[in-house]
């Protein structure tokens, strides 16, 4: 692995970083905070899946599930077990890479098409069972009281995040960055190499001796824990979680940030998931016609630049430039 | 009512359900089995369809037409609408990322699903909407099991379209052409088969019954919801993909059976996990064979 | 490579671009006005139901501001925001609320599970919050001396129902339907609770999924099993398939169901004669039979037509915001707060009202309705043993 060099790309990420770091003192507008904090959590979200379907390129429209795993299984330590926010979020990380293991397991055999629809119909299943089973998930009524995390601040004592915008602004931020960085380790490394390896040709992958099984498995166990972190951190925020927050809907918006961004690319990823997180907010008065303005965007973003914003255009992924004019 | 009379009233329902995922259920494995492709819109296709021959009832019910030439024109309208629909999908969305990777035609069906959906929802409410009951409310009683003229309707008009398709794709040329395509696309085009144009009739077609699908499932159910198209859709691929996807006796055969066992499951087993049920099924298909029950008819694609 | 970079700035450049005009708009200006603000789910598939609830309060302030007595120098302006019934959403509509200094009561939310997270947030923000329908019992079991509501809560209605279902229509066996969400969960669990102990047979409990359309199996199931009763807690979109449905299977028990069945629609989408001897409660009583509420149904339906269900809820809690705010006398949410305290027999269109020190409301009347002849008809309030 070749030493981290302070590249001018990696100069204006560090400047993002502070700018983005000191914007609660200078803007403390609780609101603003919070619609930032929620697109940033999309954008660890989208980190992980880029994973998945950016640098592997395995189809998966349930990533959701993995997301609503990760919040439960925080949620549940919390309230059954007293677990505090800085130890539950390993199991939550955990339990939702094993799944995510668990899941892609026996869907390696299948075609791209189908693996995308068993990972939808896998998202649909987890939110049915969350929202059946109210003896351990509490139905439709979710989990109500969660503990948000408290740190001890030296000199103040046991600062409780609360409901406070501030603190998750930091908490998500951080955590982001440093998904990213290990993302961006990750796809230079050998691993990550031999994703894109499969994602741009699986045949030839394997015939030079990379194995297949394992990385899809590596990949999606990866992409899990993500989503698992984001999930614990969630339910920490908002105290209470209901199964109809992860819905297909939230698999498909964070599929989009991914591959409006740019498959693989780890800024892509973090630009499409800030864009598309904001964009809600600020289209508040278009309500109505928003999911329509949003599908159509879809259509035309990815008619007209098939890679994405910061995607490559390199190996099968490139698009061919002819239309398909034969014997028309 | 005896166990016997309860297991065959739910095998009724079953079919009835069954049927209509049936004709939707071939839109999705007619255009898989040509191009490869998941059509995530087929589900609000059927949807429009629904709302279209709704408009299309309520605007005709005033003349006084004896109900079944209502439904008939009506159906035959909703049709060509969602044919027309359909061709437009597949010329201006679809066509220009057919050579581009996978995901993008998935991400395209993907977001014509959400902006079709939605342009329901902002042209006709979000509300439930009431599908007349034009359809006269007779009920028969043969030995303890009840059926209805609708169900009758929904059973005969899908046994006819699905004959109707099988005779156009076994007997007539331009059903050799469609079996070709979906074979070998890249052959048929060297040898001088349109088949840009059959992509587009197949398209056509498979909108066509979708629509069908629509009105029988308005008529029968007698609300419809911008929402439905979702659930709907992707019951109805399961469908597709348990009879063998590209097909045409597969869809109708998986159709059928996907509705009987999900009729028997909430019949029987529960209502509210149901769903779950009609997942798994999926899953386990896919999974274990997914070549489905009769055999897929697709493409291997280099 | 030029092409790239310049690209490359241009998108780095966006999130700025979008992170500041957010920014920006979020400096008011400076005119001296009221906001109260209002949250519901005015888009989606409860948008009926939120618009209605918007109407009423628009009425109220409407009416505040022609009146002119609330806070003269002062403009009342309602600030509604939508949160789409998610209760991400509501977080984020309670903190745009919270941050603008304007706001000094909340009317909101519409759904029980987006009034639970934003009630935390108005709670530590120290804002005054009345929600004008959200029924679980459990908002106001959290403590936060900042949550009101002005209907009954499900814990309410469920056993009125279970005393109407087993004392006056005579159901000893009866079969539960819920559709799995937060109010019609808790409202079964509480129906349940009460039938039992006023010894009725229950003789099954299933869920159904929201949104499904064929009920035939399940209903075809139920009529197996006989029960004098089917008791349905959902919304009527379901409730009406379930109710034309079960004609067409022969189910011959009564139905009945709870105030998520209470919109005309209902009756059109299961036709009349299906719907014809269907029960159902409310969370409150007939507005149309209530004397103190006449001049609101003239006001309502002369400006927006039909009242919807839930109106006047949102009227009533409006008006009791714009009280407190007078009964305050200043733009502070901790006086409002304070003010709304001391409230004691408020005239509003249900009769006198009063809070307990939950919150809730202490006007705990249940209606019941049935339908007849194709309309709704008041039949009495819940009698309680």
């Amino acid at each position: 692995m070749s030493p981290t060099r302070l590249t001018p790309q990696l100069r204006w990420w560090i400047l993002g970083l502070l700018a983005a770091m000191a914007l609660p003192l200078l803007n403390p507008n609780p609101y603003h905070l919070d619609v930032l904090t929620t697109a940033l959590l999309y954008a660890i979200l989208a980190l992980g899946l880029n994973l998945i379907v950016g640098l592997t390129g395995l189809l998966h429209l349930g990533y959701a599930a993995f997301f609503a795993i990760g919040a439960y299984t925080y949620g549940l330590l919390s309230l059954y077990a007293g677990w505090p926010f800085w130890l539950g979020v390993i199991p939550a990380a955990a339990v939702a890479a094993l799944f995510g293991a668990a899941l892609g397991a026996p869907a390696l055999r299948v075609r791209g098409d189908y693996l995308a629809i068993i990972t939808l119909g896998f998202g649909e299943i987890v939110r049915i069972v969350f929202t059946n089973l109210d003896r351990w998930t509490g139905g439709p009524n979710g989990l109500l009281g969660i503990a948000h995390p408290q740190l001890w601040m030296p000199g103040r004592g046991v600062l409780d995040f609360g409901v406070s915008s501030t603190p998750y602004y930091y908490l998500v931020l951080i955590t982001m960055a440093v998904i990213a960085g290990v993302c961006m380790r990750l796809s230079r490394s050998r691993v990550g190499r031999a994703w894109v390896a499969i994602r741009d040709d699986e045949l030839a992958a394997a015939c030079t001796g990379i194995p297949v099984l394992q990385l899809k498995l590596l990949a999606q166990g990866c992409g899990g824990a993500i989503a698992g972190i984001a999930g614990a951190i969630f339910a920490a925020k908002q105290g209470t979680i209901t199964p109809d927050s992860f819905d297909f809907i939230l698999s498909v918006m964070i599929l989009a940030m991914v591959v409006l961004g740019g498959l693989g690319s780890i800024r892509g990823a973090i630009i499409g998931a800030l864009f598309l997180g904001v964009l809600p907010e600020v289209l508040r008065g278009f309500d109505q016609y928003r999911m329509l303005i949003f599908g159509l965007c879809m259509v035309i973003i990815i008619r007209l630049r098939p890679q994405g914003l910061f995607g490559t255009t390199h190996g099968k992924q490139s698009p061919a430039p002819s239309h398909a004019k034969s014997a028309a | 009512m005896t166990s016997l009379q309860l297991f065959t009233q739910q095998l009724a329902n079953g079919l009835t359900l069954g049927a209509i995922y049936a004709l939707i259920a071939l839109g999705y494995s007619m255009i898989y089995g040509v191009i490869q492709l998941i059509n995530f819109a087929h589900g609000e296709v059927v949807m429009v369809g629904a709302y279209v021959s709704l408009t299309l009832i309520l605007m005709l019910m005033g003349l006084g037409l004896p109900w079944w030439v209502l439904v008939i024109v009506c159906g035959l309208g909703a049709m060509g609408g969602c044919a027309l629909l359909g061709l437009a999908m597949e010329r201006f969305a679809y066509r220009p990322v057919r050579q581009a990777p996978r995901l993008n035609a998935l991400i395209t069906a993907i977001g014509l699903s959400f902006f079709f959906q939605n342009a329901l929802m902002v042209g006709f409410g979000a509300t439930d909407r009431q599908f007349p009951s034009v359809v006269p409310p007779v009920r028969w009683e043969i030995g303890g099991i009840s059926v209805t003229a609708i169900q009758l309707i929904v059973w005969l008009g899908s046994a006819a379209l699905m004959v109707g398709l099988q005779l156009l794709v076994m007997s007539t040329k331009l059903g050799k052409a469609m079996r070709a395509t979906s074979q070998d696309l890249t052959a048929c085009a060297l040898l001088g088969i349109p088949v840009n144009r059959i992509i587009a009739v197949t398209f056509a077609i498979g909108s066509g019954l979708g629509a069908m699908g629509g009105l029988l499932f308005g008529l029968y159910y007698g609300t419809i919801n911008f929402h439905d198209g979702y659930l709907i859709g992707l019951k109805a691929f399961t469908a597709a993909v348990l009879g063998g996807i590209g097909n045409i006796p597969g869809a109708m055969v998986g159709g059928l059976l996907l509705g009987l066992l999900e009729g028997l499951a909430a019949g029987y087993l529960s209502s509210q996990w149901k769903n779950v049920i009609a997942f798994l099924i999926l899953i386990v298909m896919l999974l274990f064979k997914p070549r489905g029950l009769l055999g897929e008819r697709v493409a291997e694609r280099a | 490579m030029a092409g790239r970079n310049r690209e490359s700035r241009i998108t780095r450049r966006l999130p700025w671009a979008l992170i500041g005009a957010l920014w920006l708009a979020g400096c008011g200006g400076n005119t001296p006005v009221i906001k109260i603000g209002f949250a519901a789910a005015l888009t989606g598939d409860q948008a009926p139901q939120g618009q209605s609830m918007l109407h009423g309060a628009q009425l109220a302030v409407a009416q505040a501001n022609a009146k002119g007595n609330i806070l003269p120098g002062y403009r009342l302006e309602l600030l509604a925001l939508d949160d789409q019934r998610s209760p991400t959403q509501a977080v984020a509509v309670a903190k745009k609320l919270v941050a603008d200094r304007d706001v000094v009561v909340v009317v909101g939310h519409l759904n029980s599970s987006c009034s639970m997270p934003a009630s935390a947030i108005y709670h530590q923000a120290r804002l005054l919050q009345i929600s004008p329908v959200s029924s679980n019992p459990r908002i106001s079991r959290q403590g936060f001396d900042t949550f009101y509501r002005t209907c009954a809560t499900d814990d309410l209605q469920g056993p009125g129902a279970a005393l109407f279902a087993v004392h006056e229509l005579g159901a000893k066996r009866i079969f539960i339907l819920d559709d799995r969400t937060t109010y019609g969960a808790g409202l079964a669990e509480e129906f349940e609770k009460k039938a039992k102990a006023l010894g009725a047979d229950i003789v099954g409990h299933e869920g159904i999924t929201q949104g499904d359309k064929e009920f035939t199996p399940l209903l075809t199931k139920i009529k197996s099993i006989h029960p004098d009763l089917l008791y349905f807690c959902g919304m009527f979109p379901d409730g009406a398939l379930l109710i034309k449905q079960r004609v067409a299977v022969g189910l011959d028990a009564k139905f009945m169901g709870g105030d998520g069945l209470f919109d005309r629609t209902l009756i059109d989408l299961a036709t009349p004669q299906a719907a014809e001897g269907v029960y159902l409660t409310t969370i409150g009583s007939d507005l149309h039979q209530m004397p103190t509420a006449r001049q609101f149904v003239q006001d309502y339906e002369t400006t927006y037509g039909p009242i919807g269900a839930y109106s006047g809820y949102a009227y009533e809690a409006a008006n009791i915001a714009l009280w407190a705010i007078k009964a305050a006398g200043s733009k502070d949410r901790a006086a409002v707060l304070a003010a709304m305290k001391t409230l004691k027999d408020y005239p509003g269109i249900f009769g006198a009202q009063n809070f307990d020190a939950k919150g809730d409301s202490l006007i705990q009347d249940i209606g019941i309705f049935t339908v007849k002849n194709g309309r709704f008809v008041f039949v009495k309030t819940a009698t309680w043993d």
